[in-house]
């Protein structure tokens, strides 16, 4: 039966949607009534008989003519759900490029569009503001990324480099129309202009602080070359992930970082030292001054008590110089003798050396034994006396 | 009744049949030859014509031919070059090219199959010569990207001497590296480099180290040196005033001073009750002990 492939909106409704879907159905509801919409259950046989009958008697009985009013209704449905199949939706992200019979005819905005239907027009979406990441080198460690991401410096040693790509399609029309594979020629962009860029380079300054600057370069080589061939390709962001010396020579690199450490701590060494030493000395030479004040001090004072004793016994002394000169020897000389140990020897006339007992030079402090000394000659006279 | 409809049917085949032998479309990213008998006769939507879209030719008469309009990508073989310095580096390039006389493409190489071999060598042959002649340091870094543009313009004279009717838009070398044999070659010159790295710093963080110290210590000495040069100052200053002061008090009586200094001194210096004493009795402090009360 002809009629179901026309009532049957699959194949011509489905690209444009379900709500686009009933207006055609409409027309043809005037033709099939309600019945395939109806409810389903237990009169659902019976609706489909009915309806059987119903299409029969429209189309001029059983096995007979169609009648010629259902040709163009058929056709009018046809042409409609054609017709239909037209509208689109351009996603917020995206821009469509509308071809009519393949030459590029316009680009439509996000929003709900409309085009002829195909064969006459065909649309193709792009996302524009979404950003699109290719990453070269890194991800594993197999011998081709490693080939992607070591490359030559400037000085001529070797560095490990991986790194992404973010861009956007910039020009719809460009991105789809100019460049075979643009996705790949990113990529390809990318790892030549990357070793362009380091190969100027030396490479302390890419694994150190020249990083941003390599970035940078190498972004708006990319975007030179791109814009070149007019790829319709924006170049957001180059960003390194890492770059260092590949694994070979990691060691030796660790090894300057060591030697950096070592010479930092051996100057914090020599600092503590410093410190240390100084302060102390500071300290030492503060006690010098501070003692040697202490002493002018002391002498000065003790000089200006002294004289002022003197003085005023000097005064005295004018009064009766005979008297007090004898005082004050007399007295000293028996402060002196009643702490000393004393001998006394009248050796006029002795015609031997007088031997004295050794205990008598025994200090006055130490408890001195009882002696008893006997004159070791007859004749001298020997005193031996302890003061208690 | 039968045959009527058969030959409308006949007829409506052939019809369908001429729509399509009539009509082409040749899409925005294609460009088209048409053929007539082999012969190809004009083409459609070259570079620098818009004629994409419905376009028409005799029926059965003509074919179409659809070649890519588009810029396309051919990735060289890696290879291995020697420059001039006779130093060995693997290149890999790539070339990005247009079929931009489709007329000449077909006539000399058919389709793109053949075209990627034959241009392939051709930018093999180009790079070998161009780099060839250059030595790797400015393959690397310093001439680079002239290099790349030479390379280019050779690739592209050679494919029109050649008449392929294609357009090199760009050479690109994606990689100029050592091979395996000579990289290691370089990761010992790093390695020994760095390590000369490291050893200076180290000598350097030494020096520091003993600049510092010896600084210190003279800091430390000179301080003490002071330190011992005020000391002297300030007790000659002390003993400057002390014998002033001594002096003017015992001007006065030399003599009287003389006897009460040394009076002082003899009990400081003997009345510790350390000293053991030998006197003879005809001492000054024996005179009556000996003499009697007269003392004479």
């Amino acid at each position: 039966m002809p009629w179901n492939d026309n009532a049957n909106p699959g194949p011509w409704g489905s690209p444009s949607g379900d709500d686009k879907r009933d207006p055609p159905r409409r027309p043809s509801g005037g033709g099939g009534g309600g019945g395939p919409r109806g409810p389903g259950g237990p009169d659902f046989n019976a609706g489909f008989d009915r309806l059987s009958q119903r299409l029969r008697d429209l189309m001029g009985g059983p096995g007979g003519q169609p009648r010629r009013g259902l040709i163009p209704v058929v056709a009018g449905v046809a042409f409609a759900l054609w017709a239909a199949s037209g509208v689109y939706v351009v996603q917020p992200n995206e821009q469509a490029i509308v071809m009519t019979f393949g030459a590029y005819s316009r680009s439509e905005t996000p929003g709900l569009r409309y085009h002829l239907p195909a064969p006459i027009e065909r649309v193709e979406k792009v996302p524009v503001t979404s950003l699109k990441r290719t990453d070269v080198g890194g991800a594993g460690s197999d011998a081709e990324s490693t080939a992607a991401s070591q490359m030559l410096t400037g000085d001529e040693q070797i560095i490990d480099v991986d790194f992404s790509v973010t861009w956007r399609v910039s020009d719809a029309a460009r991105y789809l129309f100019a460049t075979r594979d643009p996705e790949d020629a990113v990529k390809d962009v990318a790892e030549s202009a990357m070793r362009e860029v380091v190969g100027k380079t030396q490479l302390q300054p890419i694994i150190s602080t020249g990083r941003g600057q390599v970035q940078q370069q190498t972004a708006e080589l990319m975007q030179r070359t791109l814009d070149a061939w007019g790829a319709g390709i924006s170049i957001v962001e180059v960003q390194i992930r890492s770059a260092g010396p590949p694994s070979e020579v990691v060691a030796a690199f660790r090894e300057v970082n060591n030697a950096q450490q070592d010479a930092d701590s051996a100057e914090n060494e020599a600092n503590t030292y410093r410190n240390r030493v100084i302060n102390e000395a500071k300290g030492d030479a503060a006690r010098i001054t501070q003692a040697a004040q202490a002493y002018r001090e002391q002498a000065v004072r003790e000089a200006t008590g002294e004289a002022s004793r003197f003085n005023q016994i000097y005064t005295e002394y004018r009064r009766a110089p005979g008297v007090t000169r004898d005082r004050l020897y007399i007295e000293t000389m028996q402060r002196i003798l009643q702490n000393s140990n004393k001998v006394v020897i009248d050796a006029k006339g002795a015609t031997a050396p007088i031997i004295l007992p050794p205990d008598v030079f025994r200090p006055k402090s130490q408890p001195a034994p009882q002696i008893e000394v006997g004159p070791a000659q007859p004749q001298p006279q020997t005193q031996p006396k302890s003061a208690q | 009744m039968s045959t009527r409809s058969l030959v409308m049917g006949l007829l409506g085949l052939f019809l369908i049949t001429l729509v399509f032998q009539t009509f082409y479309i040749v899409d925005q990213r294609q460009q088209a030859i048409v053929v007539a008998f082999g012969d190809p006769v004009r083409v459609v939507n070259p570079p620098g014509r818009s004629e994409a879209g419905l376009n028409l030719k005799i029926p059965f008469v003509e074919q179409v031919i659809k070649l890519d309009r588009r810029n396309i990508a051919l990735e060289a073989d890696k290879e291995e070059i020697i420059t001039a310095g006779q130093e060995r580096l693997v290149v890999d390039a790539f070339i990005r090219y247009r079929i931009s006389d489709p007329l000449q493409f077909y006539r000399t190489l058919r389709d793109e199959t053949t075209a990627t071999d034959r241009i392939e060598r051709l930018v093999n042959s180009s790079l070998r010569q161009v780099l060839g002649s250059a030595n790797s340091t400015d393959i690397i870094s310093g001439r680079r990207a002239q290099l790349m543009q030479q390379a280019k313009l050779d690739v592209d004279q050679r494919a029109r001497a050649s008449r392929l009717g294609i357009q090199v838009i760009d050479l690109r070398i994606k990689r100029a590296d050592l091979p395996a044999q000579n990289r290691e070659a370089v990761f010992r010159r790093m390695s020994t480099s760095r390590q000369q790295v490291a050893a200076q710093l180290r000598a350097q963080g030494e020096q520091k180290k003993r600049e510092i110290i010896a600084q210190a210590d003279k800091e430390v000495a000179i301080t003490l040196a002071t330190a011992r040069e005020q000391s002297g100052q300030t007790t000659g200053e002390g003993d400057a005033l002390r014998t002033r002061i001594f002096a003017s008090s015992f001007g006065k009586d030399p003599s009287f001073a003389a006897f009460f200094r040394s009076m002082q001194a003899y009990e400081a210096s003997l009345a510790d009750g350390q000293t053991t004493l030998v006197l003879s009795p005809d001492s000054a402090f024996f005179r009556y002990f000996e003499r009697g009360p007269t003392g004479r």
